[in-house]
Protein backbone atom coordinates (compact mmCIF):
# COMPACT_ATOMS: atom_id res chain seq x y z
CA UNK A 1 0.00 0.00 0.00
CA UNK A 2 1.30 3.38 -0.98
CA UNK A 3 1.81 6.50 1.82
CA UNK A 4 0.05 9.51 0.79
CA UNK A 5 2.06 12.66 0.97
CA UNK A 6 0.40 16.19 1.16
CA UNK A 7 2.17 19.86 0.16
CA UNK A 8 1.02 21.94 1.89
CA UNK A 9 1.47 25.75 3.08
CA UNK A 10 -1.26 28.35 3.07
CA UNK A 11 0.41 31.23 1.42
CA UNK A 12 0.58 31.09 -2.06
CA UNK A 13 3.88 31.43 -4.29
CA UNK A 14 5.56 30.04 -1.76
CA UNK A 15 6.99 26.66 -4.10
CA UNK A 16 4.27 24.00 -2.88
CA UNK A 17 4.10 22.88 -6.64
CA UNK A 18 7.98 22.78 -7.44
CA UNK A 19 8.36 21.18 -4.33
CA UNK A 20 5.71 18.65 -5.04
CA UNK A 21 7.07 18.17 -8.82
CA UNK A 22 10.56 17.28 -7.31
CA UNK A 23 9.82 15.01 -4.54
CA UNK A 24 7.88 12.95 -7.10
CA UNK A 25 10.55 13.22 -9.70
CA UNK A 26 13.24 12.47 -7.28
CA UNK A 27 11.20 9.51 -5.53
CA UNK A 28 10.23 8.35 -9.16
CA UNK A 29 14.44 8.59 -10.36
CA UNK A 30 15.26 6.26 -6.97
CA UNK A 31 12.45 3.98 -8.74
CA UNK A 32 9.26 4.28 -7.03
CA UNK A 33 5.98 3.98 -8.61
CA UNK A 34 4.32 8.05 -7.56
CA UNK A 35 0.93 9.68 -8.59
CA UNK A 36 0.92 13.15 -8.21
CA UNK A 37 -2.10 14.66 -7.41
CA UNK A 38 -2.77 18.40 -8.21
CA UNK A 39 -5.74 19.39 -6.21
CA UNK A 40 -5.55 23.38 -6.98
CA UNK A 41 -8.77 23.13 -9.56
CA UNK A 42 -9.03 26.23 -11.47
CA UNK A 43 -5.73 27.12 -11.13
CA UNK A 44 -4.01 24.24 -12.16
CA UNK A 45 0.17 24.38 -12.91
CA UNK A 46 1.72 21.57 -11.29
CA UNK A 47 1.13 20.17 -15.51
CA UNK A 48 3.30 23.22 -16.50
CA UNK A 49 5.72 22.63 -13.83
CA UNK A 50 6.43 18.80 -15.11
CA UNK A 51 6.25 20.03 -19.09
CA UNK A 52 3.41 17.76 -19.25
CA UNK A 53 0.83 20.38 -19.93
CA UNK A 54 0.08 18.90 -23.62
CA UNK A 55 -0.64 15.92 -22.83
CA UNK A 56 -4.16 16.31 -20.75
CA UNK A 57 -6.95 15.14 -21.89
CA UNK A 58 -9.26 13.85 -18.92
CA UNK A 59 -8.62 15.63 -14.92
CA UNK A 60 -9.59 14.60 -11.46
CA UNK A 61 -13.25 16.12 -12.08
CA UNK A 62 -13.75 13.97 -14.64
CA UNK A 63 -12.41 10.88 -13.10
CA UNK A 64 -14.66 12.41 -9.85
CA UNK A 65 -17.23 12.91 -11.46
CA UNK A 66 -17.23 9.17 -13.63
CA UNK A 67 -16.68 11.10 -17.00
CA UNK A 68 -13.32 8.43 -18.04
CA UNK A 69 -12.09 5.72 -15.78
CA UNK A 70 -8.54 6.89 -13.31
CA UNK A 71 -6.30 4.97 -15.71
CA UNK A 72 -7.07 7.55 -18.67
CA UNK A 73 -6.35 10.48 -16.51
CA UNK A 74 -3.24 9.63 -15.32
CA UNK A 75 -0.46 11.11 -17.45
CA UNK A 76 2.82 9.78 -17.68
CA UNK A 77 6.20 11.62 -17.48
CA UNK A 78 8.36 12.03 -20.32
CA UNK A 79 11.32 10.80 -18.40
CA UNK A 80 10.40 7.96 -15.54
CA UNK A 81 8.39 5.34 -16.02
CA UNK A 82 6.80 5.47 -12.88
CA UNK A 83 6.33 8.93 -12.45
CA UNK A 84 2.06 10.15 -13.43
CA UNK A 85 0.10 12.92 -12.96
CA UNK A 86 -3.27 13.38 -11.96
CA UNK A 87 -4.26 16.96 -13.27
CA UNK A 88 -6.23 19.44 -11.81
CA UNK A 89 -9.43 20.74 -13.90
CA UNK A 90 -8.70 24.49 -15.12
CA UNK A 91 -12.31 25.27 -16.08
CA UNK A 92 -14.22 24.54 -12.54
CA UNK A 93 -13.90 25.68 -9.48
CA UNK A 94 -12.52 24.24 -5.88
CA UNK A 95 -16.70 22.55 -4.99
CA UNK A 96 -16.23 20.42 -8.20
CA UNK A 97 -14.55 17.37 -5.71
CA UNK A 98 -15.72 17.13 -2.27
CA UNK A 99 -13.29 15.25 0.31
CA UNK A 100 -15.30 11.75 0.07
CA UNK A 101 -14.51 11.97 -3.41
CA UNK A 102 -10.74 12.18 -3.32
CA UNK A 103 -10.87 9.76 -0.08
CA UNK A 104 -12.43 7.14 -2.86
CA UNK A 105 -9.67 8.55 -5.26
CA UNK A 106 -6.98 7.99 -3.29
CA UNK A 107 -8.02 4.88 -2.28
CA UNK A 108 -7.98 3.54 -5.51
CA UNK A 109 -4.59 4.78 -6.18
CA UNK A 110 -2.85 3.76 -2.94
CA UNK A 111 -3.27 0.02 -4.31
CA UNK A 112 -1.24 0.84 -7.27
CA UNK A 113 1.29 3.45 -6.42
CA UNK A 114 4.42 3.74 -3.63
CA UNK A 115 3.72 7.21 -3.06
CA UNK A 116 1.21 9.52 -3.49
CA UNK A 117 1.83 13.19 -3.47
CA UNK A 118 -1.02 15.99 -3.55
CA UNK A 119 0.01 19.24 -4.28
CA UNK A 120 -2.67 21.54 -2.08
CA UNK A 121 -4.17 24.86 -3.28
CA UNK A 122 -3.61 28.40 -1.18
CA UNK A 123 -5.87 28.68 1.27
CA UNK A 124 -7.56 26.97 3.92
CA UNK A 125 -11.36 26.69 2.45
CA UNK A 126 -12.51 23.91 0.25
CA UNK A 127 -9.57 23.37 -1.87
CA UNK A 128 -7.59 22.92 1.04
CA UNK A 129 -9.63 20.21 2.76
CA UNK A 130 -9.90 18.43 -0.01
CA UNK A 131 -6.49 17.86 -0.34
CA UNK A 132 -5.84 16.93 3.29
CA UNK A 133 -9.00 14.69 3.40
CA UNK A 134 -6.93 11.21 2.36
CA UNK A 135 -3.48 12.38 3.56
CA UNK A 136 -1.23 10.37 5.57
CA UNK A 137 1.50 12.82 6.13
CA UNK A 138 2.13 16.09 5.34
CA UNK A 139 4.71 18.62 4.36
CA UNK A 140 4.46 22.49 5.03
CA UNK A 141 6.45 24.71 3.04
CA UNK A 142 7.27 28.47 3.97
CA UNK A 143 9.72 30.68 3.12
CA UNK A 144 11.50 32.87 5.36
CA UNK A 145 9.46 35.58 5.48
CA UNK A 146 6.57 36.86 8.37
CA UNK A 147 3.59 36.69 6.13
CA UNK A 148 4.58 32.87 4.88
CA UNK A 149 5.93 31.82 8.85
CA UNK A 150 2.80 32.82 10.00
CA UNK A 151 0.76 31.03 7.83
CA UNK A 152 2.74 28.16 7.63
CA UNK A 153 1.73 28.30 11.47
CA UNK A 154 -1.92 28.51 10.83
CA UNK A 155 -1.93 25.54 8.46
CA UNK A 156 -0.10 23.27 11.08
CA UNK A 157 -3.12 23.99 13.11
CA UNK A 158 -5.33 23.24 11.25
CA UNK A 159 -3.33 19.66 10.46
CA UNK A 160 -3.18 18.60 13.69
CA UNK A 161 -7.10 19.55 14.07
CA UNK A 162 -7.33 17.21 11.51
CA UNK A 163 -5.64 14.49 12.66
CA UNK A 164 -2.18 14.82 10.46
CA UNK A 165 -0.01 15.28 13.36
CA UNK A 166 3.73 16.46 13.57
CA UNK A 167 4.01 18.04 9.90
CA UNK A 168 7.31 18.40 8.19
CA UNK A 169 8.62 21.48 7.69
CA UNK A 170 10.81 22.79 4.33
CA UNK A 171 12.18 26.33 4.37
CA UNK A 172 12.26 27.72 1.19
CA UNK A 173 14.04 30.39 -0.83
CA UNK A 174 16.85 30.87 1.91
CA UNK A 175 19.49 33.10 0.97
CA UNK A 176 22.78 32.32 3.27
CA UNK A 177 23.95 36.18 2.51
CA UNK A 178 21.36 37.94 3.78
CA UNK A 179 20.45 35.41 7.03
CA UNK A 180 24.18 36.30 7.61
CA UNK A 181 23.91 39.68 7.73
CA UNK A 182 21.01 39.59 10.35
CA UNK A 183 18.65 40.49 7.65
CA UNK A 184 16.84 37.33 7.01
CA UNK A 185 15.45 35.02 9.34
CA UNK A 186 16.97 32.13 10.20
CA UNK A 187 16.75 28.61 10.05
CA UNK A 188 16.62 28.57 14.37
CA UNK A 189 14.21 31.25 13.99
CA UNK A 190 11.74 30.03 12.00
CA UNK A 191 12.09 26.16 13.82
CA UNK A 192 11.98 28.38 17.24
CA UNK A 193 8.45 29.92 16.20
CA UNK A 194 6.84 26.90 14.40
CA UNK A 195 8.17 24.21 16.59
CA UNK A 196 7.99 21.21 14.02
CA UNK A 197 10.66 18.70 12.49
CA UNK A 198 12.38 20.20 9.49
CA UNK A 199 12.61 18.05 6.42
CA UNK A 200 14.90 20.31 4.70
CA UNK A 201 15.94 23.61 3.47
CA UNK A 202 16.52 24.87 -0.41
CA UNK A 203 18.56 28.02 -0.82
CA UNK A 204 17.16 30.44 -3.36
CA UNK A 205 18.67 29.56 -6.79
CA UNK A 206 18.43 30.80 -9.78
CA UNK A 207 18.39 27.11 -11.61
CA UNK A 208 14.25 26.74 -10.39
CA UNK A 209 13.25 28.98 -12.64
CA UNK A 210 15.74 27.98 -15.71
CA UNK A 211 14.52 24.34 -15.02
CA UNK A 212 10.77 25.15 -14.11
CA UNK A 213 10.88 27.35 -17.58
CA UNK A 214 11.85 23.95 -19.61
CA UNK A 215 9.40 22.23 -17.36
CA UNK A 216 11.69 20.02 -16.06
CA UNK A 217 12.94 19.29 -12.61
CA UNK A 218 16.05 20.64 -10.55
CA UNK A 219 16.09 17.73 -8.64
CA UNK A 220 18.10 16.24 -11.66
CA UNK A 221 20.35 18.97 -11.89
CA UNK A 222 23.68 17.50 -10.51
CA UNK A 223 25.22 20.53 -9.84
CA UNK A 224 22.78 23.00 -8.72
CA UNK A 225 22.40 23.31 -4.76
CA UNK A 226 19.04 23.66 -5.06
CA UNK A 227 18.72 20.28 -6.90
CA UNK A 228 20.92 18.70 -4.04
CA UNK A 229 18.63 19.93 -1.47
CA UNK A 230 15.81 18.50 -2.82
CA UNK A 231 17.73 15.03 -3.51
CA UNK A 232 18.44 15.07 0.36
CA UNK A 233 14.64 15.60 1.01
CA UNK A 234 14.07 12.71 -1.09
CA UNK A 235 16.48 10.35 0.31
CA UNK A 236 14.79 11.36 3.98
CA UNK A 237 11.59 10.62 2.77
CA UNK A 238 13.12 7.40 1.99
CA UNK A 239 14.24 6.92 5.86
CA UNK A 240 17.64 7.87 5.57
CA UNK A 241 19.85 10.13 7.38
CA UNK A 242 21.17 13.02 5.61
CA UNK A 243 22.60 16.11 7.54
CA UNK A 244 20.85 19.92 6.66
CA UNK A 245 23.31 21.65 4.10
CA UNK A 246 25.47 24.51 5.46
CA UNK A 247 24.26 26.79 3.45
CA UNK A 248 27.87 28.86 5.10
CA UNK A 249 30.09 26.66 4.02
CA UNK A 250 28.53 26.59 0.31
CA UNK A 251 28.65 29.88 -0.31
CA UNK A 252 32.12 30.68 0.66
CA UNK A 253 33.06 34.28 0.28
CA UNK A 254 35.76 35.50 -2.49
CA UNK A 255 38.27 36.97 0.51
CA UNK A 256 37.43 33.79 2.76
CA UNK A 257 38.43 31.45 -0.18
CA UNK A 258 41.65 33.42 -0.99
CA UNK A 259 42.67 33.32 2.53
CA UNK A 260 41.99 29.47 2.79
CA UNK A 261 43.76 29.43 -0.80
CA UNK A 262 47.01 31.23 0.75
CA UNK A 263 46.45 28.95 4.00
CA UNK A 264 45.67 31.74 6.54
CA UNK A 265 42.57 29.39 7.53
CA UNK B 1 -27.80 38.03 -37.05
CA UNK B 2 -24.46 36.75 -36.12
CA UNK B 3 -24.45 33.83 -37.93
CA UNK B 4 -25.68 35.59 -41.03
CA UNK B 5 -22.90 38.22 -41.20
CA UNK B 6 -20.24 35.37 -40.88
CA UNK B 7 -21.84 33.62 -43.85
CA UNK B 8 -21.54 36.48 -46.01
CA UNK B 9 -17.85 36.79 -45.15
CA UNK B 10 -16.81 33.34 -45.93
CA UNK B 11 -19.60 33.32 -49.33
CA UNK B 12 -17.98 36.62 -49.98
CA UNK B 13 -14.65 34.87 -51.09
CA UNK B 14 -16.36 33.44 -54.35
CA UNK B 15 -16.50 30.57 -56.03
CA UNK B 16 -12.61 29.77 -56.06
CA UNK B 17 -12.92 28.82 -52.69
CA UNK B 18 -10.61 25.90 -51.66
CA UNK B 19 -13.84 22.67 -51.16
CA UNK B 20 -12.76 22.40 -47.96
CA UNK B 21 -14.01 25.50 -46.45
CA UNK B 22 -16.94 25.86 -49.07
CA UNK B 23 -18.74 22.33 -46.88
CA UNK B 24 -18.23 24.76 -43.46
CA UNK B 25 -20.26 27.52 -44.63
CA UNK B 26 -23.14 26.55 -42.45
CA UNK B 27 -25.79 29.04 -40.85
CA UNK B 28 -24.97 27.64 -37.18
CA UNK B 29 -22.13 29.92 -36.11
CA UNK B 30 -21.10 31.83 -33.32
CA UNK B 31 -18.62 34.78 -33.51
CA UNK B 32 -17.04 35.75 -30.28
CA UNK B 33 -15.23 38.58 -29.97
CA UNK B 34 -13.11 38.20 -27.65
CA UNK B 35 -10.05 36.81 -25.99
CA UNK B 36 -10.60 33.59 -24.02
CA UNK B 37 -8.10 33.89 -21.17
CA UNK B 38 -6.70 30.82 -18.63
CA UNK B 39 -9.49 28.78 -17.19
CA UNK B 40 -12.64 30.23 -19.56
CA UNK B 41 -14.11 27.73 -21.92
CA UNK B 42 -16.54 27.65 -24.47
CA UNK B 43 -18.43 25.32 -25.82
CA UNK B 44 -21.27 25.37 -28.78
CA UNK B 45 -22.65 23.35 -31.20
CA UNK B 46 -22.08 24.09 -34.21
CA UNK B 47 -19.11 26.79 -35.89
CA UNK B 48 -16.63 29.29 -33.73
CA UNK B 49 -15.15 32.20 -35.17
CA UNK B 50 -12.83 33.89 -32.28
CA UNK B 51 -11.99 37.46 -33.05
CA UNK B 52 -9.30 37.40 -30.61
CA UNK B 53 -7.06 34.87 -28.74
CA UNK B 54 -7.27 31.84 -27.31
CA UNK B 55 -4.52 31.64 -24.20
CA UNK B 56 -3.00 28.55 -22.64
CA UNK B 57 -5.35 27.19 -19.88
CA UNK B 58 -8.40 27.92 -22.20
CA UNK B 59 -10.37 25.46 -24.20
CA UNK B 60 -12.70 26.00 -26.98
CA UNK B 61 -15.08 22.95 -27.99
CA UNK B 62 -17.55 22.69 -31.20
CA UNK B 63 -19.18 20.34 -32.82
CA UNK B 64 -18.30 22.51 -36.35
CA UNK B 65 -15.20 23.50 -37.22
CA UNK B 66 -13.07 26.62 -35.10
CA UNK B 67 -11.84 29.51 -36.51
CA UNK B 68 -9.38 31.51 -34.45
CA UNK B 69 -8.20 35.35 -35.86
CA UNK B 70 -5.75 35.13 -33.35
CA UNK B 71 -3.24 33.11 -31.81
CA UNK B 72 -4.34 29.63 -30.63
CA UNK B 73 -2.65 28.81 -27.78
CA UNK B 74 -5.02 26.63 -25.44
CA UNK B 75 -6.47 23.35 -26.10
CA UNK B 76 -9.21 23.33 -29.17
CA UNK B 77 -11.21 20.87 -30.19
CA UNK B 78 -13.05 21.12 -33.60
CA UNK B 79 -15.72 17.72 -34.51
CA UNK B 80 -16.83 17.54 -31.07
CA UNK B 81 -19.55 15.27 -31.71
CA UNK B 82 -17.02 12.72 -34.20
CA UNK B 83 -17.23 15.12 -37.20
CA UNK B 84 -13.96 14.09 -38.84
CA UNK B 85 -14.80 16.82 -41.77
CA UNK B 86 -14.27 19.53 -39.11
CA UNK B 87 -11.45 21.67 -39.31
CA UNK B 88 -9.49 24.40 -36.93
CA UNK B 89 -7.67 27.03 -38.57
CA UNK B 90 -5.91 30.46 -36.25
CA UNK B 91 -3.62 32.81 -37.86
CA UNK B 92 -0.76 31.79 -34.95
CA UNK B 93 -1.54 28.08 -34.67
CA UNK B 94 0.09 27.03 -31.42
CA UNK B 95 -1.85 24.94 -29.85
CA UNK B 96 -1.23 23.18 -26.03
CA UNK B 97 -3.60 20.44 -27.61
CA UNK B 98 -5.54 20.24 -30.91
CA UNK B 99 -8.26 17.35 -31.08
CA UNK B 100 -10.27 16.75 -33.62
CA UNK B 101 -13.16 14.34 -33.27
CA UNK B 102 -11.55 11.77 -31.84
CA UNK B 103 -7.82 12.15 -32.69
CA UNK B 104 -6.00 13.90 -30.63
CA UNK B 105 -2.48 15.66 -31.22
CA UNK B 106 0.03 18.07 -29.62
CA UNK B 107 2.90 19.73 -30.66
CA UNK B 108 6.27 17.91 -30.52
CA UNK B 109 8.08 18.22 -27.16
CA UNK B 110 11.28 19.58 -28.51
CA UNK B 111 10.06 20.95 -31.96
CA UNK B 112 10.30 24.86 -31.66
CA UNK B 113 8.81 25.44 -34.52
CA UNK B 114 6.38 29.02 -35.12
CA UNK B 115 5.12 29.96 -38.37
CA UNK B 116 4.05 33.52 -38.57
CA UNK B 117 1.85 32.73 -41.08
CA UNK B 118 -2.21 31.12 -40.78
CA UNK B 119 -2.41 27.66 -40.56
CA UNK B 120 -5.25 24.91 -40.99
CA UNK B 121 -5.57 21.39 -38.69
CA UNK B 122 -7.56 18.92 -40.28
CA UNK B 123 -8.01 15.26 -40.68
CA UNK B 124 -6.75 13.44 -43.70
CA UNK B 125 -6.16 9.74 -44.64
CA UNK B 126 -6.44 9.22 -40.65
CA UNK B 127 -4.30 11.43 -39.51
CA UNK B 128 -4.03 15.09 -38.00
CA UNK B 129 -2.11 17.21 -40.62
CA UNK B 130 -1.24 21.15 -40.55
CA UNK B 131 -0.72 23.05 -43.26
CA UNK B 132 -0.26 26.96 -43.96
CA UNK B 133 -3.33 28.61 -44.99
CA UNK B 134 -2.42 29.61 -48.08
CA UNK B 135 -5.62 31.36 -49.36
CA UNK B 136 -6.17 33.74 -47.07
CA UNK B 137 -2.53 35.27 -48.14
CA UNK B 138 -3.24 35.65 -51.79
CA UNK B 139 -6.33 37.20 -51.27
CA UNK B 140 -5.20 40.00 -49.46
CA UNK B 141 -2.18 40.54 -52.19
CA UNK B 142 -5.34 41.07 -54.67
CA UNK B 143 -6.76 43.43 -52.38
CA UNK B 144 -3.71 45.79 -51.58
CA UNK C 1 22.30 57.94 10.43
CA UNK C 2 21.16 56.55 13.71
CA UNK C 3 19.59 52.97 12.33
CA UNK C 4 23.26 53.17 9.98
CA UNK C 5 25.29 53.31 13.77
CA UNK C 6 23.38 51.37 15.65
CA UNK C 7 23.22 48.67 12.45
CA UNK C 8 27.22 48.82 12.70
CA UNK C 9 27.53 48.50 16.39
CA UNK C 10 24.48 46.69 18.23
CA UNK C 11 22.80 43.28 16.77
CA UNK C 12 19.35 44.38 17.90
CA UNK C 13 18.12 46.28 15.43
CA UNK C 14 18.85 43.41 12.41
CA UNK C 15 15.62 43.22 10.40
CA UNK C 16 15.37 39.80 11.14
CA UNK C 17 14.66 40.53 14.90
CA UNK C 18 11.90 42.94 14.13
CA UNK C 19 10.38 40.37 12.01
CA UNK C 20 10.88 37.61 14.79
CA UNK C 21 9.59 39.62 17.10
CA UNK C 22 6.39 40.87 15.11
CA UNK C 23 5.94 37.54 14.44
CA UNK C 24 5.76 36.34 17.82
CA UNK C 25 2.90 38.57 18.63
CA UNK C 26 0.94 37.95 15.89
CA UNK C 27 0.69 34.17 16.65
CA UNK C 28 -0.11 34.50 20.20
CA UNK C 29 -3.13 36.33 18.71
CA UNK C 30 -3.23 33.81 16.06
CA UNK C 31 -3.50 30.57 18.12
CA UNK C 32 -5.29 31.94 21.23
CA UNK C 33 -7.75 32.39 18.26
CA UNK C 34 -8.60 35.27 20.47
CA UNK C 35 -10.74 38.23 18.06
CA UNK C 36 -10.75 41.85 19.14
CA UNK C 37 -14.49 41.52 19.39
CA UNK C 38 -13.82 38.42 21.85
CA UNK C 39 -11.71 40.55 23.70
CA UNK C 40 -13.45 43.47 24.37
CA UNK C 41 -16.63 41.02 25.20
CA UNK C 42 -14.45 39.44 28.27
CA UNK C 43 -13.19 43.12 29.00
CA UNK C 44 -17.34 43.44 29.48
CA UNK C 45 -17.89 40.64 31.69
CA UNK C 46 -14.15 40.79 33.55
CA UNK C 47 -15.76 44.40 34.80
CA UNK C 48 -18.96 42.90 35.49
CA UNK C 49 -17.44 40.46 38.12
CA UNK C 50 -15.12 42.29 39.72
CA UNK C 51 -17.30 45.34 39.85
CA UNK C 52 -19.55 43.04 42.54
CA UNK C 53 -16.52 43.15 44.95
CA UNK C 54 -14.78 46.55 43.72
CA UNK C 55 -15.09 50.03 42.75
CA UNK C 56 -12.69 49.83 39.49
CA UNK C 57 -11.68 52.30 36.88
CA UNK C 58 -13.34 51.34 34.04
CA UNK C 59 -11.41 54.26 31.93
CA UNK C 60 -8.20 52.92 32.35
CA UNK C 61 -8.56 49.26 32.40
CA UNK C 62 -6.22 47.39 29.80
CA UNK C 63 -6.78 43.70 28.91
CA UNK C 64 -3.93 41.87 26.48
CA UNK C 65 -2.38 38.71 25.34
CA UNK C 66 1.06 38.19 26.31
CA UNK C 67 3.90 35.84 25.30
CA UNK C 68 6.64 35.05 26.96
CA UNK C 69 8.73 32.33 25.30
CA UNK C 70 5.98 29.51 24.19
CA UNK C 71 3.55 30.56 27.15
CA UNK C 72 0.74 32.81 26.73
CA UNK C 73 -0.76 34.87 29.53
CA UNK C 74 -3.72 37.18 29.75
CA UNK C 75 -2.98 40.55 31.37
CA UNK C 76 -5.43 42.93 33.01
CA UNK C 77 -4.22 45.68 34.52
CA UNK C 78 -7.23 47.16 36.66
CA UNK C 79 -7.13 50.28 38.40
CA UNK C 80 -8.98 50.05 41.62
CA UNK C 81 -10.30 52.56 43.66
CA UNK C 82 -12.40 51.52 46.58
CA UNK C 83 -13.70 48.45 48.34
CA UNK C 84 -17.10 46.95 48.57
CA UNK C 85 -18.37 46.88 51.92
CA UNK C 86 -20.32 43.57 51.04
CA UNK C 87 -20.49 41.65 48.25
CA UNK C 88 -23.17 40.85 46.01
Amino acid sequence: MGQVLVVTSGKGGVGKTTTTANIGTGLAAAGHKVALLDTDIGLRNLDVVLGLENRIVFDIVDVVNGNCRLRQALIRDKRFEGLHLLPAAQTKDKTAVNPDQMLGLIAELKKEFDYIIIDCPAGIEQGFRNAIAGAEKAIVVTTPEVSAVRDADRIIGLLEASDLREPKLIINRIRPKMVRQGDMMSIEDILDILAVDLLGIIPEDDMIVITTNRGEAVVLDQNSRSGQAYRNIVRRILGEEVPIINLDEEEEGFFKKLRRIIGLK
Amino acid sequence: MIASANSYSISGFGHDLPAKLEDLIDENTILVQRTLRSGQSLHYNGNVVILGDVNPGAEVAATGSIIIMGSLRGVVHAGAGGDVNAIVMAFHLQPTQLRIADHITRPPDNGAIDPDYPEMAQIKGGVVTIESFQYAGERQGKVT
Amino acid sequence: MLEFITRLFGKEYKSKNIAKERLRLVLVHDRASISPQMLESLKLDLIKVISNYMEIDEENLDVSLDSSGNTVALVANIPVTGMKRTAG
